[in-house]
């Protein structure tokens, strides 16, 4: 297969055609920031924390490398004075929604911004997309970004508690400022958003222990993804726990009478 | 309306063409009703003259003529036309073959135009157009408004009636699509482009053969695309062109699939427009009962069909990938990627998306070739443009010229200057992405690169004339906030970027601004412009740093000393009457809300500053500049 | 927007209404989704909850995305809207000449600001980006009717008109 020559902050290497710069990057262990990515998502682009220098011939090019493909032999520089410029502008706009966040305190050490630049929009998001993203590849499409311009915000559908949400916790582990709460209460699971119920998931109770562990799931429905004659598992309603203990059990009764 | 239902009816007997002669045949046919001597009444019915009773007046024009004695000599008849372009003298009736021009006809005078003028061959004072001189002008092609443009493009507008294609055809339209139906290759076609060099009208003005080739190059199902999402503000080339003459842009269209071999089309036109959408939506229905479009065309095996999408209220949807996700029904927002649309557009297939004035040109190209087109304008760029024309000018209105004409002679000439003696300040250009350009700069040529030297862009041809009146730190103030509620907010420098340009020019109009706040300003612009995500953010940053770059010690009276000098900010101004030249007509008295002027009938009037609340009615209306901005 | 939610009880919906809409007109097809909204909300003039539901369903696209769709484009409203629609027209030409201080006006006399409806739900004041009319500058838009040159006298008879229905 063809390679591409790619020179990236002076060093030289090869990359694969439409490998993305982030990702030619990240195997030659040069560090770009990002907000909005995660390898398991299509790129956004959205927060442009990754954006780099390309030139080609004479020409200058800001570039996003979470989505730019490389197909031609380009210089790439991604840590010049512009970059760290605009790269402050962003934290500094950022921290004015999300000032707690340690991962935006870290960025704005690391690329000198004043933290207090921009007066407080009082705000738990940086908007990066990426619950909204994760829970309509994962999830139970029960998250968006709704409104635009300003009025931009993750949500539900007309800012009501979801039913579709099949509480996986997926926005949860993906949010980068750890705005989105998860909690297990009494028999339900609660998903809370800009400190707002965004939906309420019954949870299993454990046949055995008869604690409460994940959400129900319709399980006909997901096995019916699978292959024709998948069956729900018989130990559905145990919890992981228990589960073990069960199998344990199992394997132990083969070697003695009782335990 | 009576006149435009019949000519729809008509239509339905109009025969198949079968063959790119038949369409020929069917044109001379055409003469004894649509010909150049045949007596007529035009009356515009655009969307600029609808509201001041246009179709009131066109039909009792129809009503009159009909009931009208001419004893025995033809009776002419009434043609409900689009807009003409010359909007701020709506409504206009034009009286053919003679060519006379009346303006500002109003239902009452239809009697007298048809008793006076039709019958009598006699010339009503009072409806001819009268320049800021007073020099009464007769006849349409000698009014300045007129004589100095070069129309090609608009060059039916304002004839035709819209909604009759035979009307269209008699002009001639269909025939560049006949040609390239029946005796140019795909190839031809597309070098004919070429040599043209036309660049796209919707603003980038990347060169269309350049974007039809890489287009057709492509392997996949490949769609045409039209833009007709006209969202600058200010701007109405697309909406005249589609009200008036919507069979030039389906002709466009056809020869672009031909050439891209194509047999989709799509146009994609805003929900603001109800009459384009009227006009297109009849069109289409009738050059496919003709066999001008679909299937077979003109016989000659060649099928594209079109259809109609609206949008429904987002200005980024102008925006070539924002466009595509909407046409697909979902949320226009600009798609991060590197991959042209002419690769993978909408359906994630190869589509060539050009702008209404880019596809209005070609059939000229096609029928009188790329040399002809070139030698019009300049070398860079070619052909003409069209520009509407508005703001503080006398003559409000879509004007067309070739490139290279000095704005000068556009906004002074055909515009007619600024209107009660107020200087000119500065002409806006290219909508919320485009610039200010101030007075010094007047004779730059009128080009993509010209303007873009000067910090603004040609963008889609909205022209905006501002006068001493206009503060040039609300106009970026103005834009700013369209932006800020049209960025889509996917991208971080846009979305919060923008809100802060526009909190510091809040703060600055409200006499509240910092001596820092202009590089404050420059710096969030730069960085807007260099890492936003599409082309409405990068461009977003344009009217705050052009007014900046032309205007900055606007900004620092506002600033330093807080003031307005236009009296546009309140805070900034105050307002006081001028005893010396105060004539006491009372107009201001008469014209304040809050009763702040008080002054006796022919003595200087006072107005008491306590109470004034700077609506500025009594400044606008007061003909002697006898109140006074402070 | 106090006093919408007040009233904002849901109309009644006729399934055959959505359906000569959804199926009839537009195929089910999901590209037509936009237009299919418009054609809703120009019969109940908002977006109710109920037949975004049913069209959720109908063209099986998720709800979330017609929510996404709904709250995107300026023209969709998910609050019923009054009787009477006053638009101002605020593109530039029309900026320029003053609308913005029409808005004003009108936010002074019947306390709604753009985009709200007044508790009586007589009137809805909404701002549209230019209708392409500059030329006659400034314009106004009530209940479809262009009014061009339009002064605050003009917005006051409307007000008086709106009121009065």
């Amino acid at each position: 297969m063809k390679t591409l020559k790619i020179k990236i902050d002076g060093k030289e290497v090869t990359a694969k055609p439409d490998q993305t710069i982030l990702e030619l990057a990240t195997e030659n262990g040069i560090y770009i920031p990002t907000l909005c990515h995660s390898p398991a998502l299509e790129p956004a682009a959205m927060c442009r924390l990754c954006m780099v220098e390309l030139y080609e011939g004479r020409r200058k090019k800001f570039v996003t490398a979470c989505n730019f493909p490389l197909r031609r032999d380009v210089e790439i520089k991604t840590d010049t004075p512009d970059i760290r410029q605009g790269r402050k502008l962003i934290i500094e706009l950022l921290m004015a929604r999300c000032a707690d966040s340690p991962l935006l305190q870290g960025l704005a050490k690391e690329y000198g911004a004043n933290v207090q630049r921009f007066s407080d929009l009082k705000d738990d998001c940086v908007m990066c997309g990426l619950c909204a993203r994760v829970c309509e590849k994962v999830g139970g499409k029960t998250l968006t970004l709704s409104g635009r311009g300003v009025e931009i915000h993750v949500n539900t559908a007309f800012s009501e508690a979801s039913e579709f949400c099949i509480g996986c916790g997926s926005c949860v582990q993906i949010c980068p400022v750890n705005s989105i709460v998860m909690e297990d209460v009494a028999g339900e699971r609660i998903l809370k958003i800009h400190g707002r119920e965004a939906a309420r998931v019954k949870l299993v109770h454990c046949e055995m222990c008869n604690k409460h562990f994940g959400p129900v799931i319709d399980l006909t429905k997901v096995m019916s993804k699978f292959d024709k004659g998948a069956i729900p598992p018989s130990n559905a309603n145990i919890c992981p726990d228990c589960a073990r203990i069960k199998l344990a059990k199992r394997i132990a009764g083969r070697y003695y009478d009782t335990i | 309306m009576q006149q435009l239902k019949q000519a729809a009816e008509s239509n339905v007997n109009t025969p198949r063409i079968t063959s790119p002669k038949a369409l020929e045949d069917y044109r001379a046919s055409l003469a004894s009703k649509y010909g150049h001597d045949v007596p007529t009444v035009i009356i515009c019915c655009g969307t600029g003259c609808r509201p001041s009773n246009a179709v009131e007046v066109a039909e009792l024009l129809e009503k009159g003529l009909a009931e009208a004695d001419f004893q025995g000599k033809i009776v002419p008849h009434v043609k409900a036309t689009g807009c003409h372009g010359f909007c701020s003298r709506g409504p206009i009736v034009e009286l053919e073959p003679q060519g006379i021009f009346y303006q500002k006809v109003k239902p009452k005078d239809v009697p007298e135009i048809i008793e006076k003028t039709i019958k009598g061959g006699e010339l009503i004072k009072h409806l001819q157009y009268k320049d800021a001189s007073k020099k009464v002008f007769t006849h349409t092609n000698e009014i300045p408004f007129y004589a100095k443009q070069s129309r090609l493009v608009l060059k039916n507008i304002g004839k035709i009636n819209p909604f009759d294609i035979d009307d269209a055809i008699a002009t001639g339209t269909y025939g560049a699509l006949a040609k390239a139906l029946s005796s140019m290759t795909p190839g031809q076609i597309i070098e004919e482009v070429k040599t043209s060099f036309i660049k796209g009208r919707g603003g980038a003005g990347f060169p269309t053969g350049i974007k039809w080739e890489s287009c057709a190059s492509q392997i996949g199902n490949r769609y045409i695309i039209c833009n007709a999402d006209e969202g600058d503000p200010g701007a109405f080339m697309d909406r005249s062109l589609l009200e008036g003459d919507p069979h030039r842009i389906l002709e466009g269209m056809a020869i672009a699939a031909k050439a891209i071999g194509s047999n989709r089309g799509y146009i994609y036109v805003r929900l603001e427009y109800p009459l384009a959408i009227q006009t297109l939506t009849q069109a289409i229905q009738q050059a496919e009962a003709m066999g001008l479009l679909g299937d077979n065309i003109m016989g000659t095996g060649f099928n594209f069909k079109v259809s109609l999408s609206m949008g429904a209220g987002a200005f980024v949807c102008g925006e070539s990938s924002a466009l595509m996700s909407s046409l697909e029904g979902k949320v226009g927002r600009p798609r991060p990627k590197y991959i042209r649309s002419v690769e993978k557009g909408f359906r994630d297939s190869p589509s060539n998306l050009n702008n209404v004035e880019t596809y209005a040109n070609i059939p000229d190209i096609i029928l009188k070739g790329g040399e002809w087109y070139k030698s019009i304008g300049t070398k860079e760029s070619t052909g003409t443009k069209v520009f509407s024309l508005t703001g503080n000018v006398h003559n409000i209105g879509l004007v067309e010229v070739p490139m290279g004409v000095p704005l000068r002679e556009i906004i002074f000439d055909i515009g007619g200057g600024v209107p009660k003696k107020r200087a000119f300040k500065a002409v806006q250009t290219g909508g919320p992405s485009g610039g200010c350009i101030p007075a010094q700069h007047l004779d730059i040529p009128v080009s993509f690169e010209s303007l873009d030297q000067v910090g603004s862009i040609m963008g889609s041809g909205g022209m905006i004339v501002m006068d001493e009146n206009i503060c040039m730190v609300e106009v970026a103030r103005y834009f700013t906030h369209f932006l800020v509620e049209e960025s889509c907010g996917q991208c971080t420098p846009c979305r919060e970027g923008l809100i802060r340009m526009e909190e510091i020019l809040e703060r600055i109009t409200h006499g509240e601004g910092r001596e820092e706040d202009p590089d404050t300003l420059e710096e969030i612009g730069k960085f807007v412009t260099n890492f936003s995500l599409c082309g409405l953010g990068t461009s977003a940053a344009n009217p705050v740093l052009s007014t900046i770059r032309h205007f900055r010690e606007e900004y620092e009276t506002h600033i330093r000393h807080k003031k307005c000098p236009a009296g546009v900010c309140k805070p900034l101004y105050s307002l006081k009457i001028d005893e010396e030249k105060c004539v006491g007509c009372g107009i201001c008295k008469k014209r304040c809300p809050v009763n702040a002027i008080t002054g006796d009938k022919k003595k200087p009037h006072v107005l008491e500053i306590e109470k004034c609340i700077k609506c500025m009615e009594c400044h606008k209306n007061c003909d002697f500049a006898a109140v006074i901005v402070l | 927007m106090a006093g919408i939610e007040s009233k904002c009880t849901e109309p009644e919906i006729d399934y055959n209404v959505l359906n000569s809409i959804i199926v009839d007109r537009y195929n089910q097809n999901r590209e037509n989704l936009i237009m299919m909204m418009q054609a809703i909300q120009k019969q109940y003039r908002y977006l109710p909850i109920t037949a975004l539901r049913y069209l959720s369903d109908k063209v099986q696209v998720p709800l979330i995305k017609i929510f996404e769709i709904a709250t995107f484009y300026a023209s969709f409203s998910l609050k019923p809207k009054g009787k009477n629609i006053i638009n101002i027209c605020t593109g530039t030409a029309c900026h320029l000449k003053g609308t913005g201080k029409m808005v004003e006006h009108i936010t002074s006399k019947v306390g709604i600001k753009s985009g709200e409806t007044t508790p009586d739900m007589l009137l809805t004041m909404d701002n549209v980006n230019c209708v392409g009319a500059c030329a006659v500058a400034p314009v106004i838009v009530f209940n479809e009717k262009y009014y061009p040159e339009a002064d605050l006298s003009v917005i006051n008879t409307l007000l008086d008109q709106a009121k009065s229905e």
